[in-house]
């Protein structure tokens, strides 16, 4: 684990008698793109205010860059908090110059820094204007510039996609990837899918305050069975006989698009829901229906997402935070 | 250091760059010059008053009108000294004796007695005020501005028609009550007016006279009548009673058989008392009008030390808050330790407090050097006294650590609340504690060394206010050096402790902490 550039074992943060962080303990290799999802409350802003040492755990130790506490290798680390802010009356390239000589630059190289970063993603021409000028997606935009200005070997960016357009999140997923392509490691939280399963070579799942997943994003997606879904009026009884079928069972009756009214003479459509073994291939399951003279009105294949892993994994309780 | 320095820096900038510092700060100034302008104006534009005399008795008429005229010599009096005062030729505060113009006046007037008036008035009017400028001619400087005397303010007013003397004074004043209360004019030479006093004195006045031994009339509208809807101006009435009273005085003098002249002479006579400092060297004991300042001083100073303080803190809190609720706070959090960026913020907000106070004294000094003129010259003078007198280095130990003091306690009260509106309540309780230090800023100044001003210097709450205020008293070593000891302690604790607060403090969200949550955040 030398090659690790954060370390979090067994910690624990409690508000009063709400455990925000419940015995977390993950790793993250350098040079990786890690991704830190959760639902909303499941601790993810906490747990990194920890790893910045702005909070100190209740328990449990944390390793950083080979320190114990983020404030003595404060100047190798980038952070773009949850939510956020910069001074509104300052230009735009003084508050990225200003953060970059906070964090050890010379004024100088920050200054030339500021308007190097502005050039390459696209905002040169804002570069004198004054944050309050600027829209809530540039402002974040200079906002995460102003977080890697000091090139920072460990960058941390807390929803960094939240509220920026999709030309501006690819952007930034290239600005990450751009991080990660030099050797640094970036780890960012979101609760968009799509970004994760894009960027990340690793992801931590976590949800009221626990570690529910740690891994790769093939090893998140292969917690779910693979499924298939179809659609008929015959019965899918047979199908479960065959290899590689672990579960057969109804998803929902159809209505045909025509009559809003199922009719008792048509026999009635259903959508089935078909669960695979890892290995078994799709492709039986249309041979055998064939075999068995099954009319499908549709069969539709798609691996397990992310998203599907999240709601898997969090759903349930996602929901009941969400409404309470 | 680095970054405290840095912190600092951009908090001092970002300050001064708004357009409402300079607002708050050249406010000061400008009024402080508005007044000097307007109270010049003001003192030879002093509003008319139109009395009406009615005098039933027939005695005191003449008295009565000899003590408005009195008031009106008085006021010549006093002008006309202080006009000698600023004008002479070597102005010098060390060597001007400490004089206090309106009571030497009022010596002089009170020598001058009731029907020695005329004399007066020719010494004034006839050559008396010329021969007095000729006189001190020699004294004068030579661009010294010619002396005006100052117009009369009271003038009697014609009697209005249908009022007739002889009836009786409930009626003369019911007639006269819209004037009186200005729901009325008249027109006095060419202008409306109305009545500022009606003096009525009934034909029985005599039977009112109070005598040692005799029962004070019942309270009520006995003896002369001084009819005015303004109660705040007094100098007619007293100018009356005195002069009245004179006047019974010296007709009671010669009932009795004594000669006047004796009287007016014994009345005339008199010792002076000449104000010595023991703490000055041998020969020069007079008291000056620069020592004076001198011991005045210390209040000019507080004050400058409370407007300074209450601007910084201010800024102090709505920054803090701003920072916090724009959420900049974690990103400063992740680059600078709690303590850097307090300290950071006291820096740069305590910067701004000092320009502030220097920009208040350029302006001043820039002032009176483009705007030449006898009171900016002496103006010019105090502020000489005051920079060569041993208070600075007092006012500047006491200005940043009172600062230091205060300033902690709003940060930590800043970064508890989310808005300002939030702060206000916490920041009412301050605000009070800070009014004290100027409420009893007299009393100090007149007992610097009592005991009021000794346990106010042992709060160190106050000690900077109270021992600024005392600054130029000598207050004893065991004060000087034990309320220095406790502030310096205090604020050490207050900075800790705030320290404490405003770590935990600034990443809070939601309502501000009840007083158990603060005990807690205090002991972790």
């Amino acid at each position: 684990m030398n090659d690790c550039v954060l370390e979090l074992s067994n910690v624990s943060k409690k508000y009063g008698s709400f455990t925000a962080v419940d015995d977390i303990s993950f790793a993250i290799p350098k040079g990786s793109i890690y991704g830190f999802l959760g639902p909303n409350g499941a601790g993810k802003t906490t747990t990194i205010r920890i790893i910045l040492d702005i909070l100190k755990p209740d328990s449990g130790t944390v390793a950083i860059l080979g320190s114990n506490s983020a404030m003595t290798v404060r100047h190798r680390i980038g952070y773009l908090p949850e939510e956020k802010g910069l001074y509104k009356k300052m230009k735009v390239w003084a508050i990225i110059s200003y953060f970059a000589t906070l964090k050890g630059l010379d004024r100088k190289s920050a200054r030339r820094r500021a308007f190097e970063l502005l050039e390459t993603y696209g905002l040169k021409d804002f570069a004198e204007a004054r944050v309050e000028s600027l829209s809530k997606g540039m402002g974040q935009k200079v906002q995460v510039l102003s977080a890697v200005a000091h090139n920072p070997e460990l960058v941390i960016l807390d929803e960094p996609f939240s509220g920026l357009d999709p030309v501006n999140q690819a952007v930034l997923e290239q600005l990450i990837k751009d991080m990660a392509a030099n050797g640094h490691t970036v780890i960012f939280s979101t609760h968009i899918m799509q970004h994760a399963e894009r960027l990340c070579n690793r992801l931590l799942l976590i949800t009221k305050g626990r570690k529910v997943f740690d891994g790769t994003v093939p090893e998140a997606c292969a917690i779910l069975p693979r499924r298939v879904l179809v659609e008929s009026s015959d019965d899918m009884a047979v199908i479960r006989e065959l290899d590689g079928v672990l579960a057969v069972s109804v998803q929902a009756q159809v209505l045909s698009p025509i009559q809003a009214v199922p009719d008792n003479e048509a026999p009635a459509q259903r959508l089935w829901e078909i669960q695979l073994q890892e290995n078994a291939d799709p492709r039986i399951i249309l041979q055998k229906c064939f075999e068995s003279g099954i009319a499908l009105n549709r069969f539709d294949y798609t691996p397990p997402s992310l998203h599907d892993v999240f709601v898997h994994l969090v759903g349930s309780e996602a929901k009941e935070h969400q409404f309470r | 250091m680095r970054v405290i320095a840095l912190i600092a820096i951009r908090e001092y900038l970002e300050n001064i760059k708004t357009k409402g510092f300079w607002l708050g700060v050249l406010l000061f100034p400008v009024i402080f010059i508005a007044i000097f302008f307007f109270s010049n104006k003001l003192a030879t534009s002093a509003p008319t008053r139109h009395y009406l005399l009615i005098d039933q008795s027939g005695q005191y008429a003449e008295a009565v009108e000899s003590a408005i005229l009195r008031e009106h010599q008085r006021r010549v009096l006093q002008e006309f000294v202080s006009y000698l005062q600023e004008n002479r030729k070597d102005l010098d505060l060390e060597r001007t004796p400490e004089v206090d113009t309106s009571s030497q006046v009022d010596q002089l007037i009170d020598d001058v007695g009731n029907d020695e008036l005329a004399a007066l008035d020719m010494w004034l009017d006839s050559g008396g005020l010329n021969v007095a400028l000729t006189m001190m001619s020699g004294s004068l400087r030579v661009d010294a501005p010619a002396f005006i005397a100052p117009r009369p303010q009271f003038i009697a007013a014609p009697l209005p028609a249908g009022i007739d003397v002889d009836a009786a004074p409930e009626r003369i004043i019911e007639q006269l009550r819209p004037l009186l209360t200005g729901d009325r004019t008249m027109i006095i030479a060419g202008q409306p007016a109305s009545l500022f006093a009606v003096i009525l004195i009934p034909a029985d006045v005599t039977e009112d006279i109070v005598r040692p031994g005799t029962m004070p009339a019942p309270q009520g509208a006995a003896g002369i009548q001084y009819w005015a809807s303004n109660l705040t101006d007094t100098r007619l009435s007293s100018a009356i009673q005195s002069s009245v009273n004179n006047s019974i005085r010296i007709n009671e003098f010669s009932a009795q058989g004594i000669d006047i002249q004796a009287v007016r002479d014994i009345q005339r006579t008199r010792l002076p008392v000449s104000r010595l400092d023991p703490k000055k060297e041998a020969g020069e004991e007079t008291v000056s009008a620069a020592d004076t300042f001198r011991q005045w001083a210390p209040v000019g100073f507080v004050y400058l030390m409370f407007i300074s303080l209450i601007q910084s803190l201010q800024y102090l809190l709505s920054n803090t808050i701003e920072e916090k609720a724009n959420r900049i706070i974690e990103v400063l959090l992740a680059s600078v330790t709690p303590g850097e960026l307090m300290m950071g913020k006291l820096l740069g907000i305590g910067m701004s407090g000092i320009t502030t106070i220097a920009t208040w004294i350029i302006s001043f000094l820039l002032f009176i050097s483009f705007y030449q003129s006898t009171e900016t010259e002496l103006i010019g003078q105090i502020i000489n006294v005051l920079f060569s007198s041993e208070l600075i280095p007092w006012f500047v130990f006491y200005y940043v650590s009172g600062y230091a003091l205060y300033s902690g306690i709003f940060l930590a009260i800043g970064s508890l609340c989310n808005t300002l509106k939030e702060a206000q309540s916490l920041m009412t309780p301050m605000m009070m504690i800070l009014v004290v230090p100027l409420v009893t800023m007299s009393f100090i100044a007149q007992d610097p060394n009592g005991t009021v001003a000794r346990i106010m210097s042992w709060i160190p709450l106050f000690t900077p206010f109270a021992m600024m205020n005392r600054a130029a008293a000598q207050p004893p070593m065991i004060d000087i050096v034990g309320t220095t000891l406790l502030l310096l302690a205090s604020v050490a604790l207050v900075l800790w402790l705030s320290g404490k607060i405003f770590r935990q403090g600034v990443l809070r969200t939601g309502q501000p902490p009840r007083v158990l949550e603060l005990l807690r955040m205090l002991r972790t």
